[in-house]
């Protein structure tokens, strides 16, 4: 399980330096729901192992939300123009590369140095390190989808952690957050409908969140 | 019989290391649903280069035209301490590792660039410039590369890390390896001057390796094509035998073992150029200032196999 564990940890890692590297918006959610579905994928095969019936609902209810509905959500608002459009950028893409290892390197130190004395998994840093990663993609994009996005990653990242590192955690802390992830993006797209509706010059940059 | 076989690996490379090329170069035709040159076609062409006259700029000095013969002889003396058809060390094995490699690699690519720099051509000169931009960061990646080989097998030795990987089931199937594998394979794109990284087509829009041989002619361009082949061939089967497919490979002295292997050898290089003809066939090229984050992406790889080392406690 531990190698399936590192395994799906870095794969996410490559993911979000590969949703960094990204310009068009179409390919960062594509890329989102495949992180997601690992993680699914990892939950259900961690309680099927240890017949946790609580990991089954969580993975059944990551991959039908994060997995199927919300990229589905997204991609169909997307308009046309912005499946090609470029994602304005705080930070240029080679630099946010770098700056995305050089997070991998501080969770590894910041878990080393702290949590590891208390419950000593091996692999532990991998989702501190998404989270980090998942936080610096909200803040190098000028883009309400990855910004968005960026936010379901850290949201994966605890899943993942809870997952494995602390199964028996109660399952409505993890449901709960779910359910706020959902009424977020729902809110957030009623609220770009709004803005398309009355500003539409604004509207059409997808501009960032002001707070 | 180390020299024996010395001598059967030097033929080896230099005699088909323009098939390699030829037949990448008859896929990409095929995918593009044409009939293509023959495979045979870089040995027509070389014949033919070697048969014309040679001439020099005016203002180059004679660095220019020693050049190609001192680089395609450093070539030739790589084909020497690589494993490329024996997976033990062979009479000039113990003299350089993969660091000693990698450096006679970035001296003929300084001799190139100053030659090419000599020729007092723009073209060339933009090539050298955009050359030693992508190399000044594509060789990190090397480096760290090989420092993650070291850490796996305490050696730089190419031959050692064959064997360990042949012999360790647990590292070749470890992800320390894997992401080795992926950063090799980009960097390999970089070197061999592939799509997405560079397309040779007669604009200089794409043109970084090909423009540093632009003033070349004759002979001399005979030479520096010829030793390009050789460099493709090393590093596709450095790849092959060290990275992603390090079996088959002879680890006892036995010239049966070796001129069979020779043939697997053949058959190895020619899946990988099916792959890198199918890449060349899919992808388009990158606007230049992409290639550094192309560059950033194949350094995640390498550096994240250290971080997996390190995080994993070393044991996967």
């Amino acid at each position: 399980m531990k190698e399936l564990f590192v395994l799906v940890g870095f794969a996410e890692i490559v993911l979000v330096i590969f949703m960094q590297w990204q310009y068009y918006l179409k390919k960062i959610i594509v890329t989102f729901a495949i992180s997601s579905l690992l993680i699914g994928l990892l939950l259900f095969v961690q309680g099927g192992l240890q017949n946790n019936t609580s990991l089954i609902v969580l993975a059944a209810l990551t991959l039908l939300v994060r997995f199927f509905f919300i990229p589905y959500y997204m991609l169909s608002h997307l308009e046309k123009v912005y499946k090609e459009k470029n994602p304005k950028q705080v930070v240029s893409t080679g630099t946010s590369i770098v700056v995305s290892l050089l997070l991998v390197i501080l969770a590894y130190v910041i878990y080393r140095l702290t949590l590891y004395r208390y419950i000593s998994v091996e692999a532990g840093s991998i989702p501190i390190a998404i989270i980090l990663q998942g936080i610096f993609l909200v803040i190098s994009r000028n883009n309400a989808f990855v910004q968005l996005i960026g936010y379901m990653i850290m949201e994966n990242s605890l899943f993942f952690m809870a997952g494995y590192m602390f199964p028996d955690l109660p399952f409505i802390v993890e449901a709960g957050i779910l359910l706020d992830l959902l009424g977020l993006v729902m809110i957030s797209g009623v609220v770009m409908k709004l803005r398309e509706d009355s500003v539409s010059e604004v509207v059409d940059e997808f501009d960032e969140f002001r707070g | 019989m180390l020299y024996l076989l010395s001598v059967v690996q030097l033929i080896f490379v230099v005699v088909f290391a323009p098939l390699v090329v030829g037949v990448f170069s008859k896929l990409c035709e095929i995918f593009e649903s044409k009939q293509g040159p023959s495979i045979f076609q870089p040995y027509y062409d070389l014949y033919k280069l070697f048969r014309k006259q040679s001439v020099v700029p005016q203002v180059a000095s004679p660095m220019f035209q020693i050049v190609p013969y001192v680089t395609f002889a450093m070539y030739l003396f790589l084909t020497l301490v690589l494993p490329i058809i024996t997976g033990f060390p062979l009479s000039f094995g113990p003299v350089v590792d993969f660091i000693g490699g990698g450096l006679i690699f970035g001296a003929i690519a300084g001799l190139k660039k100053l030659a090419a720099i000599d020729s007092r051509n723009n073209y060339s000169h933009l090539g050298v410039s955009r050359a030693s931009s992508i190399g000044a960061l594509s060789e990190p990646i090397l480096v760290l590369i090989f420092i993650t080989f070291g850490v796996i097998t305490h050696t730089n030795n190419p031959y050692v890390v064959n064997n360990v990987l042949q012999t360790s089931t647990s590292w070749y199937l470890s992800l320390v390896h894997w992401f080795v594998v992926f950063a090799f394979f980009m960097a390999l794109i970089v070197e061999t001057g592939k799509l997405p990284i560079e397309s040779h087509t007669s604009n200089e829009f794409g043109m970084i390796d090909q423009a540093i041989e632009m003033e070349y002619s004759g002979r001399e361009l005979a030479l520096m094509k010829w030793g390009g082949y050789i460099k493709q061939f090393l590093l596709m089967s450095v790849f092959l035998n060290d990275f992603i497919f390090p079996f088959f490979v002879p680890m006892k002295v036995s010239l049966v073992a070796v001129l069979l292997y020779s043939l697997i050898h053949l058959v190895k290089l020619f899946v990988l150029v099916l792959i890198f003809a199918t890449i060349q066939s899919t992808i388009s090229k990158y606007k230049l200032f992409k290639n550094f984050e192309y560059v950033a992406v194949a350094f995640s790889f390498a550096f994240l196999a250290i971080v997996v080392f390190y995080a994993t406690g070393g044991r996967l």
